[in-house]
């Protein structure tokens, strides 16, 4: 039982991050946006995070950093890929390689540590007992007691899939997607569209980069977003953009970055199940694309 | 009636550096009229809309909307004062309902900015009793045709209360059956008291829906009268300056032998490309067949089937009585001559040069095109070649190395038509060769078919375009849903005919407009 217990928790703990981004994703994704940027947005944002949490003794401030620092670099994209028209794929891979770049020298720079940087004065984000779920037996060790990001994202994945299928906003949103030029002609800029998806993924990333530094741990990692930024892009593109979907994608994921915890214990060395996550995506790909090519 | 709406004085639009589009226009149209405004491709009339909708600057020249000066920068400052224009190219969203494709920018909200579905959905409905539209509010735009689409377009303007519509040439998109329900809409909106304006090439269709009439030429008003004053000898007398032959120019001629013989051809769907089934088509020396058909309903895939890029299920496929279903693209082109649809990308690479482009295919197969057995090209026969091409069929161009886009669409056109009619093939196979050509261009290329047919070659020729069709065809296929829905000789049938299959033998225009 505890170790039901143990693998549900862990699986939401990997789950978190890739579900958190992939929204901020799905929002690009709707407009019509390669946006590749999630990776490098949320390891800005962890590195804001512990930088805020360290010096302004507040998780909470912490957090407003790290959603600033990715705003910062969904800022140079819409620059960039919005503005200015430079290929969106391009822009992606520089933005991502800047941020391992910066956050690197950053960290030598201001905490002169390198590979990574932990210490008492950073502040994590708590966690959460709901209040009457809390004291239901089962229930209540099942479902209360996470991060506070945790829950942020769970109520986040529900309201991306009410403001892009029942809002305004949603419509031109994905009209922006569909056929930009259909919604040009309709009086709505799809560049204004386009630069509000961009803002709402860097404060979704924001997020995801303060459960990185902030929730499960205390430090911040050279590189430590590791792929979690590919991953979801990989769940939006496979679920074609679908909240719901991308929250089942990224329990599978989670659930199967838990397990690499779990296995670490175990003989099989940690080279191997870390790999895990990395084996079910490809494994993922390729039963998704089986069945597509079948459909069709 | 009589009172002027808008007046357009002394329009002046030129395109850097040199290109006088419109050569102080001046036309007013009136309120509550259709004013349908013709000419050639290039005369000027898309323009002259563009210029009144906000899309292109005018360099000179003043619009008087309602009585005062009016400049509209965007369209949507046209929208808001009342002018809606709706454009060949149309800009919907097929993933999108017929309500949502209408409300999209101007959304009913609700609490939390949600989209007012009920508000929204009610209002469109409103709009299409109104206008008895016969549309589904509720229908996905992916899955209505291509008709209904356009209806979708009006439907979007009239909903932001427009009372004057622009129309660029609405029924290029239409079968025969679709356009006098159409034109009933039309009249019906101009009853109500909207002011349409009509652009359109087709003279038939102009002097039976239209008011009056404004001819444009080389960017110049030649005249504005009343339809009911004008004959279609007049109007193409003004449009291109001289008189015009209406009638087939095809002399009698009795058909050889067979050339291309394509047998029970049928092919698999392929990412919603329509499948063939069962096509058979015989083209003798000396004949060209046309293929007519709604868009997508398998043309395209028979050409694509004959010059070997999709494979076939099953069928049989000759050509000059050797069997090729199964050779390779390379050898069916040495039998084969190649015009496809789309000469930008796959008739020609935009970024290589005049020369590179004339002599593709040529050079693989005409071994005086190479030195050193083949790994090399000899340039002096290459630029000869390209001379040939230039002289004989009239391309006017720069140097031969210049890069083909450079070309204006009617001398590209030259310059495939050149290659491939030089290939000497026994069979040609052209798809579409004058879309987007003006008058004159396209008067050349049905000489070139015509003189094809004198020598004797076999000709296919699919085309969207009928009058194109009955003038050169000696007969009609007509193409529905990947199937060969009906096989006409062209003296013995009529554009109504011909338009009844291509909708696949349905009387679906009238049964549209009676439930």
């Amino acid at each position: 039982m505890n170790l039901f217990f143990g693998l549900v928790s862990a699986m939401l703990v990997g789950a978190t991050p890739i579900l958190l981004a992939a929204i901020g994703g799905t929002f690009t994704y709707y407009a019509g946006i390669f946006n590749i940027a999630m990776e490098g947005m949320m390891l800005v944002g962890a590195f804001c995070g512990v930088l805020g949490s360290f010096f302004l003794h507040s998780w909470l401030l912490g957090i407003c950093c790290a959603i600033a620092g990715a705003l910062v670099m969904a800022g140079i994209f819409v620059l960039f890929a919005v503005r200015l028209h430079t290929d969106e794929f391009l822009t992606g891979i520089a933005l991502n390689l800047f941020a391992v770049g910066l956050t690197t020298f950053l960290l030598r720079d201001i905490f002169h540590v390198k590979g990574a940087f932990t210490d008492a004065g950073i502040r994590a984000i708590p966690a959460l007992r709901l209040p009457l779920i809390d004291s239901i037996p089962i229930l209540g060790k099942l479902l209360s007691g996470y991060n506070l990001i945790v829950y942020v994202a769970i109520l986040g994945t529900g309201l991306a899939a009410f403001v892009i299928f029942r809002t305004r906003f949603g419509l031109r949103l994905r009209s922006a997607g569909y056929n930009a030029a259909c919604l040009n002609s309709s009086g709505v800029p799809a560049s204004t569209i386009r630069i509000c998806s961009l803002i709402i993924c860097g404060v979704y990333c924001g997020l995801a980069g303060a459960y990185l530094s902030l929730g499960s741990v205390r430090l911040f990692a050279e590189n430590m977003s590791a792929g979690r930024g590919w991953i979801s892009l990989a769940a939006v593109i496979l679920v074609s953009g679908n909240p719901w979907g991308i929250a089942i994608i990224s329990l599978l994921f989670g659930f199967f970055d838990g397990l690499t915890v779990f296995l670490q214990g175990s003989q099989i060395p940690t080279q191997f199940t870390a790999m895990i996550p990395y084996i079910a995506t490809l494994v993922s790909l390729y039963f998704y694309s089986i069945r597509k090519v079948r459909r069709s | 009636m009589s009172d002027v709406l808008i007046d357009l004085q002394h329009i002046s639009k030129v395109f850097p550096p040199d290109t006088v589009a419109l050569a102080d226009v001046s036309v007013s149209f009136k309120a509550g009229e259709i004013h349908a405004l013709v000419g050639e491709n290039g005369a000027g009339k898309s323009t002259l809309m563009n210029v009144l909708y906000g899309l292109e600057h005018r360099d000179a020249g003043d619009i008087v909307f309602k009585g005062a000066k009016v400049d509209f920068r965007t369209p949507r400052e046209a929208i808001a004062a009342g002018i809606g224009m709706v454009h060949q190219e149309m800009l919907l969203i097929p993933e999108y309902t017929v309500w949502q494709n209408v409300v999209l920018g101007t959304e009913p909200v609700g609490m939390f900015g949600t989209v007012d579905v009920h508000r929204a959905r009610e209002g469109v409905r409103r709009k299409i009793e109104e206008f008895q539209f016969n549309l589904e509010a509720d229908a996905l735009v992916g899955d209505i045709s291509v008709a209904a689409r356009q209806k979708v377009e009006i439907l979007k303007l009239l909903y932001r209360n427009v009372s004057v519509l622009v129309l660029d040439e609405p029924t290029s998109v239409l079968t025969p059956q679709e356009i006098p329900q159409l034109f009933g809409e039309l009249q019906r909106l101009r009853d109500k008291g909207h002011t349409i304006i009509f652009i359109s090439h087709r003279l038939d269709e102009v002097l039976s829906l239209s008011d009056r009439v404004t001819v444009m030429r080389r960017g110049k008003v030649v005249s504005t009268s009343a339809s009911s004053s004008l004959t279609k000898q007049d109007l193409a007398r003004q449009m291109v300056g001289r008189e015009v032959l209406f009638t087939s120019r095809r002399s009698p001629q009795e058909p050889g032998d067979v050339v291309l013989s394509a047998h029970g051809l049928s092919s698999s769907t392929v990412e919603h490309h329509s499948a063939l089934h069962d096509v058979t088509v015989e083209v003798h020396s000396g004949e060209i067949i046309g293929v007519a058909g709604v868009e997508g309903n398998g043309q395209f895939e028979l050409v694509n089937a004959i010059i070997g890029l999709i494979p076939l299920t099953s069928g049989r496929l000759t050509v000059g009585g050797r069997d090729i279903t199964h050779a390779d693209i390379l050898a069916r082109r040495s039998l084969i001559a190649f015009v496809p649809q789309d000469r930008g990308k796959m008739g020609a690479s935009g970024a290589a040069s005049i020369l590179e482009n004339a002599i593709m295919t040529h050079h693989i197969l005409d071994p005086s095109f190479s030195i050193a057995g083949g790994l090399g090209l000899s340039h002096r026969r290459a630029t000869a070649f390209t001379e040939q091409v230039r002289k004989q069929f009239a391309v006017s161009m720069g140097r031969v190395g210049d890069s083909f886009h450079s070309l204006s669409g009617g001398n590209q056109q030259k310059v495939i038509l050149g290659r491939e009619l030089l290939l000497e093939t026994p069979f040609v196979l052209m798809d579409q060769p004058t879309r987007g050509l003006d008058v004159g261009s396209i008067e050349y290329v049905h000489e070139l078919l015509l003189d094809l047919r004198r020598r004797r070659r076999a000709v296919l020729l699919i085309s969207a375009d009928l009058d194109e069709l009955f003038m050169v065809a000696d007969r009609i296929m007509v193409m529905w849903q990947g199937r060969v829905a009906a096989d006409l000789a062209t003296d013995a049938t009529s554009r109504e005919e011909v338009g009844y299959y291509m909708l696949g033998g349905r009387e679906t225009a009238h049964a549209e407009t009676s439930s």
